[in-house]
Order: C-alpha cells, then structure tokens, then sequence
C-alpha cells in the first residue's frame, strides 16, 4: 500500500506540528525516525485517519485522506498500534480482540475467532488469552497491541513507538515480530529509538521540527557520518569536541565513539559509522547551534 | 461490540454495590407506606408497582454514576487511540455503547424488583408477584433508565463526568422528587424519568406527583394509560435525540482534540 503525502500541515492552535512533509513510501518495513516532538506522532495520525491535516495532500492506497470516504477506506485496510496503547481492563485478550475485531468490520464470526486465535498465538498469548488485561505487564499489553492491529490482514501497519517501555527481550521480540510482517505489506514504524530502524527497515525517513530532513535508504543516512566517526580511549575527560555517542568503560580508560567535523582529540581513530552515528551527524548538520 | 459493552458494564463492581447499597436503603428508609406494609390480598399488580416506585426514588440516580464514564474513560483509558483508527463511525459507537451499558445497567435494575418479588412470594405466595416484577420494570424503571442512560453517557464527553454527576444529583431530586407545590420544578410531569405515570397508571391513582399543579400545566395530564404511553414516548425520544445526535458531534470533537 502505497503512501503519498505532498506539502503536509496540521497545527494545534498557534503550534505547527507539520510543516509541509513530502513523503514517499512503496512498500516493506519504512522507518521514521526523529525526536520526541518532531512531529512523528502526528503524521502518524494524519496517515491513520484519526486526525485531518490542515493543508497539503496525503494519499494512501490511493485514497485521499482529505475526504471522509477517502479515511473510512483507508481504515478498512489499516492497522495500528498507537504510542500509548490503552486496553480495557476488565475484558480478557480474546475478548478484547473480538470487540476491535467487530468494530473492523469482520463480520464472519468464525472466521474472526480462528483468526484472533491464530494471533495470540503468533504473540505468544495463547497461555493468558483468558486471563483480564488489567494484571497484563507492559510488555503483554503491547503485544496485545500488535495482535489487535494485524485484525482482518491489513495492507498497511503503522506503529508508533511501538518498544517504548520494552525491557531488551521483549524489544527484541517485538522487532522480529514487526519485520516478519512487512513481507506483505507496508510497515511504517515510528520511533525514536534508532536501533529499532537499523535492525528492521531497509528505508527510512528522519523528522524534524515538523519536517522531513531525510528520507532514503538506511546505508544512506549511516553514510551522513562517514568520516565524521571517531573512537578515542582516554582515561581523562570525554573530548570537547563532537557529539559523543557512547562510553564504554575498560581497564585501560573510557572508550568513547564521537561525532565531529574535526579530529576530536590527537590518538582519536576514524571508524565506520552506525546508524545512530549518521542519525547524530545529521542532526547536527541541520542544527550545529544545538549541538556542541 | 454491544455484546462486550455489556459484559464490561456487567462486571463492574460499582454497579452492583451501588444498587444494592440504595435498594436497601430504600427499604429501610421506605416507612409505613412503604410496599413491605400494604395488605395481604393486595394484587400483584399494586405490590410490584409499589416497589418500582420505591425503588425508583434512588436506583436511577446510582445508574447515572455508573454509567457517567462509559464514553469518556475511553480517552482516559487510551483505547480511544484505537477506536479512532477505526472504520466503524462515531454514530454506531456511541450507539453501541449506550445499548449496551445501559442493558447490562437494567440487569441490575430488574434484579432488584426480581429480589423484591422473591421476598413479597415468600410472604404472599402468589407466583403472579414475578412477572408482575417484569412489567413494573418495563414500564415504570425501564424508560427513565433509558433517558437517564443516554444523559448519562453522552454529556460527560460535554462537561467532565465528575461535574456531570454532581449536576444530576441536584437535577434528580429538583426534576423528580421536588413537591411542584413548593417550587417550580419539572416534578409530576410527563418529562420526568422516574416513572411517575405509568406508576400511576398501574396503581390506578397517583403514585407520587403526577398531574399535580404546577409550571408548564400542559405538561401535567391526569394519570392514565394514555398518559403515562405520552410520557414513556417522550423519554425514549429524548433518550434517542441525545444518543443518534447529539452523541456523535460529540465524540468526533472529542476525537480531534485527543
């Protein structure tokens, strides 16, 4: 399912959230990065038909989500686990899928329960499909979360933030999960965590202040800190300069990996960037003010 | 989704609690007037209605607070996020959960009268006090149920479900349970929920104010069958504007501000 949006805006009163996004996806697992307040959540929304864009244009599966009938369409294939997924409490799983399960329009009840049973399963819940949501762990809920969204086969997934809150096991498994399902359809996943880009999608975009300042391949957005990525052990204080993007503590000092334009300090050794390194060197381009 | 609305409804603990603890303060408190003291030979008829009078002083005001959060705790909840996602338009959902909360809200209801006729059998023996429990809740309890439900669930998403609750409490007792006579008030017409003319209709006299002067006279026939058909018409149309109107502007405004 494809999705096409063309100089996207939508304020909150004096707040503009999106400030004209242009983006393109195709297909498979497409990531969007950003930080908290970019405008992520927001595009999702717009891209779900929960909320109306102010102006500009957004197609998906070519329907335009300008028209009512544009969004209702638009739903019917859709599924979406939000950022703050909320559940009720006093229905079980089963039941809980059941009752989204209707509201998607999966009127064949058999059919729904064969397919809600298959989920749970999918998600590892078969065990407390019974048991009420209100004891479930925020891990559980989560993928409850992810069970309700792939309801009725959606040709599209979008998922905001969706290992917020995850401890590293249950992250891992949600990651798995997520690239399993982009084989037949469009995933577009929202996060802020980096890692969870790296290791799903092949594409991505990067947000920021309400507007897309990347989007292309992952190797490309890796590529921004090409020659910009720096590892230097020092027992004494982090270097000045750059963006430090992690220190990892030895025997012999601390190693930090840094971003800078400029060698960091003099035994500071060029080394392939990751993805969170090219994220950082972006950002930093765009923003030298806001970064040291 | 009515079928879950009312299994959720069903399971809350507050609504059983709340119904029991005002059902039995209503026996209590109810007096040597009360149905427990009218006569042996009394037809089932005039004992069930009795206690759907009874009963109905206080039950309708616990079923407005149970049922004040129905729609509104999706957004505190977080399902709203969900539900917004979905094809299914604001009109179906506001319907549904009403129906749905507001049946499982009548079980309790309808329990009570039932409890009530399990103790009248015990004393009077007449198996007739059951289905006479049926239709004195059908008919006195249930369309005020049905107006107060609607109310309930859809101006909370208007003002804040804690506010609502307390409005309503002044309103029921002001519209309702309020003597005409002494202030002006909507108490003994044809628009007040708690059931005072189809009562009346049964009892074949005037179960507590209705007809009785007042402001806005037309609003005040003498009780009768046709009476109390008008005022039980005239809460479902009341019920129905709020829920397949009113509702649904609603919860779209509600949606867009989440």
């Amino acid at each position: 399912m494809d999705i096409k949006t063309r100089d996207l805006r939508r304020d909150f009163g004096k707040v503009q959230a999106l400030r004209g996004v242009d983006l393109t996806i195709t297909g498979g697992m497409f990531g969007l990065l950003g930080a908290n307040g970019a405008g992520k959540t927001t595009l999702m929304r717009i891209l779900a038909g929960v909320i109306p864009a102010t102006s500009g244009q957004a197609i998906v599966g070519g329907h335009d989500l300008s028209t009512r009938e544009g969004r209702v369409a638009v739903k019917r294939r859709l599924g979406y686990l939000p950022q703050d997924l909320g559940l009720y409490p006093d229905l079980t799983p089963r039941e809980f899928l059941d009752y989204i399960g209707i509201l998607k329009g999966l009127d064949d009840t058999a059919a729904r329960r064969r397919q809600i049973t298959d989920l749970l399963d999918m998600v590892g819940l078969t065990d407390v499909a019974g048991r009420k949501l209100k004891g479930f762990s925020g891990g559980m809920r989560r993928r409850v979360g992810i069970a309700q969204a792939l309801l009725g086969d959606p040709a599209l997934l979008i998922v905001d933030e969706p290992t917020a809150g995850l401890d590293p096991e249950e992250r891992i498994r949600f990651r798995t999960l997520l690239s399993s399902l982009a084989g037949t359809r469009t995933v577009l996943l929202s996060t802020h965590v980096v890692e969870d880009v790296a290791q799903t999608c092949r594409e991505t975009a990067v947000m920021a202040a309400g507007r897309i300042v990347f989007t292309g391949p992952v190797a490309d957005l890796v590529s921004a800190a090409d020659g910009v990525t720096w590892e230097v052990t020092t027992a004494g204080p982090a270097p000045a300069h750059g963006v430090v993007v992690s220190a990892v503590s030895r025997a012999d000092g601390t190693r930090y990996r840094v971003v800078s334009a400029e060698r960091p300090a003099p035994d500071a050794v060029p080394v392939a960037p990751t993805l969170e390194e090219g994220y950082v060197a972006l950002m930093r381009r765009l923003s030298p003010a806001a970064t040291p | 989704m009515i079928r879950y609305e009312f299994l959720m409804q069903i399971r809350k603990r507050s609504l059983w609690i709340s119904t029991a603890v005002l059902a039995v303060a209503m026996v209590v408190l109810q007096g040597d007037r009360g149905p427990r003291y009218v006569p042996d030979g009394t037809p089932a008829r005039i004992v069930m209605t009795n206690w759907a009078v009874l009963f109905g002083v206080l039950l309708p005001l616990g079923f407005g607070m149970v049922l004040a959060d129905r729609l509104v705790r999706d957004r505190r909840l977080g399902v709203g996020r969900v539900l917004d996602s979905l094809p299914t338009g604001p009109r179906t959902l506001v319907a549904g959960k009403y129906v749905g909360s507001v049946a499982a809200t009548a079980v309790a209801g309808l329990a009570t009268m039932l409890v009530a006729a399990g103790f009248e059998f015990a004393a009077r023996r007449d198996p007739a006090l059951f289905g006479w429990a049926f239709v004195a809740f059908a008919l006195v309890m249930l369309p005020g149920l049905l107006f107060v439900g609607a109310f309930a669930v859809v101006t909370p998403m208007l003002i804040t479900a804690p506010l609502f609750r307390i409005l309503f409490v002044g309103y029921w007792f002001w519209g309702n349970m309020l003597s005409p006579l002494f202030l002006p008030s909507l108490t003994g017409t044809l628009l007040t929920p708690i059931g005072d003319y189809a009562a009346s209709w049964l009892l074949g006299e005037t179960a507590l104010y209705a007809g009785v002067d007042g402001i806005l006279p037309w609003l005040r026939p003498e009780p009768g069958a046709t009476a109390a058909a008008v005022s039980a018409g005239i809460l479902l149309l009341f019920a129905l504007i709020v829920v397949l109107l009113v509702g649904p502007p609603l919860y779209r405004r509600q949606q867009r501000a989440a």
